[in-house]
């Protein structure tokens, strides 16, 4: 099957399930044929998906996440709407959006009863166009007057997001101001140009900088969009319409949106998988050998050592980097470790695997061996068939399918943003060595009769303690990112962890852990509550590279020591199932918590209608400490 | 485009309106499930089905999706 033949498919099967009013109940389709769609298809299948009743949608599908945006701003901002929720769909979220009435946005924002607040989005974007600055320029104007209407602009959305923290709003997206030759052209001395883009592109700065003040707010520059061809505006729908930025600008705001989405809704990709033959290097290894392939000289191989070098990049922010190929192993491990013009190399993979299985079979086996999700992958290819077959065998792996041209492969493995995190933590950047180390450990692991030898061979230190200001960040990545072991699955952004470590009746705990094959980092977090005599475990999380090793257990158990020893007399604690994290159902009651069935009505409602199990330990009997583990508390300046 | 008819069958695929011939002489605000919105969208697909400027004063004052396909497609 060539592309166009997939693609033909792709949009052919989502105009028929159009055309036969099927798009709703056959809507977990939509996500995979989305991506077989060319972009410039993307509108109007974006247009036909927002037509849907997201509720019936959901009475279809109940699993099927759902972000809420709150979408206002400047002009008209209907044709946003389709935009996201194609980038959404594409990502595997349903919109839910709220649009804003026409130019209401300093309103919305300032407001905290607005409907905006009232909507109480996930994310909140206020879309801004160069006419919030144009429209107040004088007749004539100069520089000068540009400037001032600037300054006041970007003091302005710096009152919003401040406003908008103020209300508990989550995150806010703004966005920079295209400076259009439109506009620019107006003046007629070269000086003059040259001193209004010094002022525009300052003000955009200063913008940009918002970011770093206020943890909420994230600013989308939108001048790399534009740099890839796309027109700012279209002047008659600007004119007459009021919708001051192209559908074209809108599409690529909307894909930066959608990478923002799927990390406020904790489904950012951990692992990147790449074939290597034709993805990584030109040319076949078992046919043209180490001599023969294309990896840096030539005019393909050139663009292959720049894609290279882009993978490295992602490999050294925390993206797991994993080769998967149909080759012998032993040539692959020669040219990873001696071709001179590698740019990638061994180490900077989690693993190599070159064997004749399929392979979607070898991604499950990766994803249990790391203990990720396979939703967590990225798989990439230029093999169509190889893609066709991974998107049939494991539809939950995102695939990008390369084309023959080796230039366009940056591009294309980028597009989505996959990886998108909001900043990076020391974590990120040894991420690749920690989960080496972790397969290492399964080695060793094979090496034991009894898991209890293992255990204790592994000589395992946990320190649990509250949670320090250089925490905070790694701590509220840990929400967004935990989906097996996370109790009750509540995101946080950094601020929100911030706000309740500072809290006097909340505790925010860090769980670090070591062993002998290394550092295992922060691993997990339990936050912790105290009302009168009772205290609330609202929730406990631990990344999946530590499951069962009695760290868990060693934790929950110190905390209720805690508890106990401060006053309190019985400790409650939720169980909010999600797709992900049925294996933490037994959880509390495993560890002496007994599932309350008498409570008061109000509460029983309240708590069926989260979905959440809650548990109650008497903090009679708490377990000791497993022999196999070395813990070390600190609670120290902590009262709850 | 070459009909009316080819005007309805974009609308539904396009829009996903689903409108039929009847409804094409119908005031915009009795054509079921239409939002002034949608004209944007629809004039942009119109141009590129077509490969003629549609004039968007005379589009925005259009009574009826009738009308508009007239605009697109001139007797």
């Amino acid at each position: 099957m060539t592309d166009t033949e997939l693609a033909t498919t792709a949009q052919d099967t989502l105009g028929r399930l159009n055309r036969e009013g099927r798009l709703t109940a056959e809507y977990h389709l939509v996500q995979g044929l989305l991506h077989e769609v060319p972009d410039e298809l993307l509108p109007r299948f974006g247009q036909l998906l927002a037509r849907l009743d997201v509720d019936e949608v959901l009475a279809h599908h109940p699993a099927q996440p759902v972000v809420r945006i709150a979408i206002t701003g400047h002009g008209t901002l209907a044709a946003l709407v389709p935009a996201l929720t194609a980038e959404l769909a594409r990502h595997g979220l349903l919109l839910r959006p709220q649009l804003a009435d026409f130019d209401s946005y300093v309103f919305d924002l300032t407001d905290p009863d607005s409907e905006l607040y009232r909507f109480a989005p996930d994310l909140a974007l206020c879309l801004l166009d160069p006419f919030v600055v144009l429209d107040e320029l004088p007749v004539p104007w100069s520089p000068a007057d540009a400037e001032r209407v600037l300054a006041a602009k970007v003091a302005l959305v710096d009152r919003l997001a401040t406003s908008f923290e103020q209300a508990g709003g989550k995150t806010l997206v703004v966005n920079t101001l295209p400076l259009l030759r439109e506009t620019t052209a107006q003046l007629v001395a070269d000086r003059s140009r040259a001193q209004l883009a010094a002022v525009w592109h300052e003000a955009a700065a200063r913008l940009l900088r918002l970011g770093e003040r206020h943890p909420g707010l994230l600013v989308v520059d939108l001048d790399p969009i534009l740099a890839d061809g796309v027109p700012a505006r279209d002047p008659r729908m600007s004119v007459y319409a009021k919708a001051h930025l192209s559908p074209q600008l809108l599409a690529g705001y909307a894909r930066e949106v959608g990478a923002v989405a799927r990390e406020v809704a904790g489904r950012t990709r951990k692992c990147l998988l790449l074939d290597l033959d034709g993805t990584l290097w030109g040319g076949i290894l078992g046919d043209d050998g180490a001599e023969g392939i294309e990896v840096a000289d030539g005019y393909r191989g050139e663009a292959f050592h720049r894609f290279q070098q882009v993978v490295k990049q992602l490999g050294s922010q925390g993206v797991l980097l994993a080769a998967v190929s149909k080759n012998d192993l032993e040539p692959v491990r020669q040219v990873l470790r001696e071709h001179p013009d590698m740019v990638l190399r061994e180490e900077d993979f989690v693993r190599v695997i070159a064997n004749w299985q399929p392979k979607h079979d070898n991604i499950k086996a990766l994803a249990q061996a790391l203990n990720l999700g396979t939703d967590s992958f990225v798989f990439v290819d230029d093999s169509p068939y190889e893609c066709g077959l991974v998107r049939r065998e494991l539809p939950e792996v995102a695939v990008v399918q390369l084309g023959q041209d080796p230039a366009q492969h940056v591009g294309a493995v980028l597009r989505d943003g996959w990886f998108a995190v909001r900043e990076l933590t020391g974590e990120d950047r040894g991420r690749t060595v920690k989960y080496r180390e972790e397969l290492a450990r399964q080695d060793f692991l094979t090496s034991f009769s009894s898991i209890e030898d293992y255990l204790r061979e592994l000589r395992i230190e946990v320190r649990l303690g509250t949670v320090t200001a250089e925490q905070i960040a790694r701590v509220s990545q840990l929400t967004l990112r935990t989906n097996q072991f996370n109790l009750t699955t509540t995101r946080l952004q950094a601020a929100d962890v911030s706000r309740l470590a500072g809290s006097p009746d909340h505790l925010v705990l860090a769980i670090q852990a070591a062993d002998r094959f290394g550092d295992n980092g922060l691993v997990g977090a339990v936050f912790y509550r105290r009302e009168g005599d009772t205290g609330y475990l609202d929730n406990f999380l631990l990344s999946c590279r530590v499951f069962s090793r009695g760290i868990e257990g060693a934790c929950l158990a110190a905390v209720l020591r805690h508890a106990r020893d401060s006053g309190v007399r019985a400790v409650e604690a939720g169980y909010r199932p999600t797709a992900k994290n049925a294996k933490v159902k037994a959880f509390y009651p495993r560890n002496g918590f007994v599932e309350i069935a008498d409570r008061d009505a109000d509460a029983a409602v309240a708590a069926e209608r989260d979905g959440v199990t809650v548990f109650r330990h008497e903090l009679t009997e708490i377990a000791e400490t497993p022999a196999n583990l070395r813990l070390t508390e600190n609670f120290e300046g902590m009262r709850p | 485009m070459n009909s009316a008819e080819d005007f309805v069958v974009l609308i539904r695929d396009e829009i996903g309106l689903p409108v039929t011939r009847a409804d094409l002489e119908l005031g915009f605000d009795q054509v079921p499930g239409w939002d002034s919105l949608h004209m944007l969208r629809l004039v942009t697909v119109l141009e590129r089905e077509t490969g003629r400027t549609i004039s968007f004063p005379d589009v925005l004052q259009a009574q009826s999706l009738g009308s508009l396909y007239r605009l697109a497609v001139p007797a």
